[in-house]
């Protein structure tokens, strides 16, 4: 189909649907006016019957913890998916040194950078786990903490380059976080059917309100999530990276100095 | 005023949309569909907001205080999750299509044939690629 012709479908298929989308549009509650039902219940009874102030981990952890179970199987999915099509041809016998791609000269870094990133590491690490640790009571939770988890370890990567970067980070853990975090969030569902509950029903104690150790079984499911979204992610960045480094001719994997 | 949010929403989708439909680069139609894919973090924003609410957090405020929904919050946080898995997983078959294409260009796509020679008339180091994946 020539651009053109395509332009006209798209145009077309716009006018059609421009009518509908007005009337929806329009029947939509004026912004700002008013929320809905269910979202105003959650907020009014959560706090008393789950000890939780954190409404938004309240939704994903136990109220619709089994959505979330289904969202953890699809980002397990994806990252599969992703570092499959990656690894295909290079195979897994290179993840577990750095590749070097020869002839590619190597940057050393200057002294202000390796500070920062050694002074900026940890502490972004520590604030990933304050809010991997804090979700049932401020805002976050395991899939916010969890990305800012994996960021620190690009820190690493910055500061003391890719070598140093795959000492710290080993590609088979990174698998077992983010399968044993799916693993962890399965179980959690199981568990309380064992003693005759309902599929993910909380039966762990609930805990003191706007403490740490509030919500019970969320505390669990959150630390799955927590644990499959660090591992997925930093999987994903290692692979990217290994993709650039992956040589056309066949592989001499090497160490990198710098 | 008060239709501004989902009209904001309704543009960018629109936008993304006109993108999508004009790429001649992989990377290009990836990103576009972020765009897309931002409309509906506005439009589910826009949803569950109300004026004058606190957000759905009750530890500086007591519960009972006015808050936004926090459905539409939960599933914001789950489409920004997905969405950025996925737009890796897009990119790596943008990359594979560029390694057996030798193109970004979608237009210039073609279906892979068995062997892995693709219609067009790929480089040398395409050929071997391509053979060694094969054997």
């Amino acid at each position: 189909m020539s651009p053109r012709a395509r332009i006209a479908l798209l145009v077309l298929a716009g006018l059609v649907l421009l009518p509908g989308t007005g009337a929806v549009i329009a029947g939509l509650p004026p912004f700002g006016s008013t929320i809905a039902q269910y979202g105003e219940r959650i907020n009014a009874i959560t706090p008393q019957v789950r000890h939780v102030a954190n409404m938004v981990s309240a939704i994903n952890f136990d109220l619709r913890g089994l959505d979330t179970l289904g969202e953890e199987f699809m980002l397990l999915a994806a990252i599969t998916g992703t570092v499959v099509l990656l690894r295909g041809r290079r195979g897994e016998g290179n993840t577990e040194r750095a590749m070097r791609r020869p002839g590619r000269a190597v940057i050393p870094r200057s002294d202000t950078v390796v500070l920062v990133c050694r002074i900026a590491g940890p502490l972004t690490a520590l604030f990933g786990l304050y809010v991997v640790l804090h979700a049932t009571v401020t805002p976050g939770g395991g899939f916010q903490g969890g990305v800012i988890l994996a960021s620190a370890t690009l820190l690493i990567y910055l500061g003391e380059g890719y070598a140093g970067w795959r000492d710290t980070v080993r590609s088979h853990w990174l698998d077992a976080m983010e399968g044993g975090g799916a693993l962890l969030f399965t179980l959690c569902g199981l568990a309380p059917m064992l003693t005759g509950a309902a599929f993910m029903q909380n039966v762990l104690p609930l805990g003191t309100f706007r403490d740490v150790f509030s919500g019970g079984l969320m505390l669990v499911e959150n630390l799955g999530v927590a644990l499959a979204v660090t591992g997925g992610f930093t999987q994903l960045f290692l692979e990217f990276m290994e993709e650039t480094r992956a040589a056309d001719e066949p592989d001499e994997p090497g160490e990198e100095s710098a | 005023m008060s239709m501004l949010p989902y009209a904001v929403a309704a543009w960018l989708f629109g936008i993304g949309l006109y993108g999508i439909a004009t790429s001649r680069n992989f990377i290009h139609l990836v990103g576009c569909l972020g765009v897309c894919q931002s409309a509906t973090y506005v439009l589910l924003l826009g949803l569950g907001y109300r004026w004058g609410s606190i957000a759905p957090i009750f530890y500086d405020h007591p519960p009972g205080t006015p808050a936004v929904d926090p459905v539409m919050q939960a599933l914001v946080l789950t489409d920004i999750v997905v969405g950025a898995t996925l737009t890796a997983l897009l990119l790596v078959l943008t990359i594979q299509a560029y390694k057996r294409g030798g193109s970004l260009d979608p237009e210039k796509l073609r279906p892979m044939r068995a062997g892995g020679k693709s219609g067009r008339d790929p480089g040398p180091s395409r050929v071997s690629d391509a053979e060694r994946s094969v054997s």
